[in-house]
């Protein structure tokens, strides 16, 4: 046995990140927060308060009032402002105190953190930038077809919070061969990993026992299964978009799924994840939210499990890979730009990278050729007395 | 909090292909007949013609893109010339519980 063989592998990590990602968070559905009323919203490692007035804004504020220190997620929403239950000191969606209603003037540097926030196809998004920067304007959030067509089902959304993991072992996801293996019995017949930019994107073609466990209709004459094609991307460090078509022998079924987290702290985050279905044609509003909610529960399954293995595994920066797992080194250098400042992001963390995986190819014959290629030419290069 | 280096690349690193339709060079491992990973700089990707030609396609996720087919061929052309190492020539395995699970 080599010395190497003979070394007990270490494993090694370095304390959780103490900053948290920059770039657009989804906080969940905005007509859950466009009641009129203030939510408190444990993020970040702060408490914010999130609230909309009569504009119709979606306002994030830090949570506690700059006079003294009030919970502004107890207060009421006054006009578009926020007043504090302790001395009803208004607090306006830019941050700025408006209007104190005992007193003369607004003191100066009466300002508190807000963040920038976009709502977009029915959600809720926040800017976190430890820098205090503006997101730049190519840095954003696809549009998403389906959530505004009425062709569509509205979103079925799911919240969790998870306690005792950093948000950072969610993503490791996303490159996770292994999974496949053992979850869907094989690996996929076409499998794809992006990295480029601020953008992570996973392509995957699965075909015949991997629908062994999908949801679908049960029942003999349910139509069969032929497999799904699927595009999901992280655009940013928490918000993944996954383009699902289910192939069936009488048609496709279209589908979007959102997969999103945001960090409490950096032991704890809220997973959530949301679907909409494309409504096929005879298929009544009943069914496809029913068939919107099989894929949910689905999901949550898998999820379900994964939250075990993360609460209980050890962090690892320096992962042993075998030849069939994915690209993990790669994905976590392209994630560590968002826990930098923005001078500091360096070229490969964001130069394009790509894993794939075809099994359609012959390769047999492929093998068989490039062994007589190598054969030939070593055998040319002995003939001709030259070094091999 | 630097990313460390892939232990697999201790086994065999990434090695240049140069496409043949424009130039452009990128590193190609392959760890095996089905899998081919591709580190791409700056200059590659400007260089790369069907990159610049392709358009977004639809969906949501639809302005990455998805790949050049004629670096697909050159990295294979490579492969072919015995240029390019593949690290396990076996088959991909499938999984020995996937039969149980159908007959259960």
């Amino acid at each position: 046995m080599t010395a190497v063989e003979d070394e007990v592998r270490r494993i090694e990590a370095d304390a959780a990140p103490t900053r948290f990602a920059r770039g657009w968070h989804c906080l969940g559905l905005a007509k859950d927060f466009q009641d009129g009323k203030p939510h408190q919203v444990l993020a970040f490692g702060q408490k914010l308060v999130v609230f909309s007035g009569e504009d119709g804004e979606v306002n994030v504020l830090d949570g506690y009032c700059r006079h003294m220190g009030g919970d502004l997620s107890q207060g009421t929403v006054k006009g578009n402002n926020i007043a504090c239950p302790f001395h009803d000191w208004r607090w306006g969606g830019d941050g700025r105190c408006k209007e104190i209603p005992y007193a003369r003037r607004v003191p100066m540097r009466a300002r508190t953190a807000s963040w920038p926030t976009l709502v977009q196809d029915g959600m809720l998004f926040v800017w976190n930038d430890p820098q205090g920067n503006q997101p730049p304007e190519d840095v954003t959030i696809p549009r998403i077809a389906g959530a505004t067509d009425e062709n569509w089902t509205d979103w079925t959304w799911y919240t969790t919070v998870i306690e005792g993991a950093n948000c950072r072992e969610i993503v490791d996801n996303v490159v996770d061969m292994a999974h496949f293996f053992y979850i869907h019995y094989s690996f996929p017949t076409y499998f794809k990993n992006i990295f480029e930019g601020t953008t992570a994107t996973q392509f995957m073609e699965g075909t015949g026992r991997e629908d062994v466990a999908r949801p679908q209709n049960t029942g003999s004459n349910a139509p069969k299964s032929l497999g799904n094609s699927s595009v999901a991307a992280y655009h940013g460090p928490s918000f993944m978009i996954d383009d699902l078509t289910y192939h069936y022998e009488d048609g496709d079924i279209q589908s979007v799924l959102i997969n999103c987290h945001y960090p409490i702290d950096s032991n704890s985050f809220v997973l959530q994840y949301g679907v909409i279905v494309e409504k096929k044609p005879g298929m009544d509003d009943a069914e496809a939210n029913e068939l919107a909610r099989k894929m949910g529960d689905f999901i949550r399954l898998g999820f379900e499990q994964d939250v075990t293995i993360w609460k209980n595994k050890a962090r690892i920066d320096n992962p042993l890979l075998c030849e069939e797992d994915g690209p993990v080194y790669q994905l976590r250098r392209w994630y560590e730009q968002f826990y930098v400042d923005v001078d500091d992001v360096t070229d490969e963390m964001t130069d394009r990278f790509e894993f794939e995986i075809d099994t359609d190819r012959p390769n047999e014959a492929w093998k068989r050729e490039v062994a007589e290629n190598i054969a030939a030419r070593e055998a040319a290069s002995s003939d001709q007395g030259q070094p091999v | 909090m630097a990313v460390r280096p892939d232990n697999r690349l201790a086994d065999g690193a990434m090695q240049p292909v140069a496409c043949d339709a424009c130039g452009a060079c990128v590193l190609v491992r392959k760890s095996s007949w089905e899998q081919t990973s591709l580190q791409w700089s700056a200059e590659a990707a400007e260089a790369c013609v069907e990159r610049r030609a392709a358009s977004p396609r639809p969906g949501p996720n639809g302005t990455a893109f998805s790949g050049c087919g004629s670096l697909r061929d050159s990295v294979r052309a490579a492969v072919h010339r015995g240029e390019v190492k593949v690290q396990i020539e076996d088959d991909l395995k499938t999984n020995p519980e996937a039969q149980e699970h159908e007959h259960a």
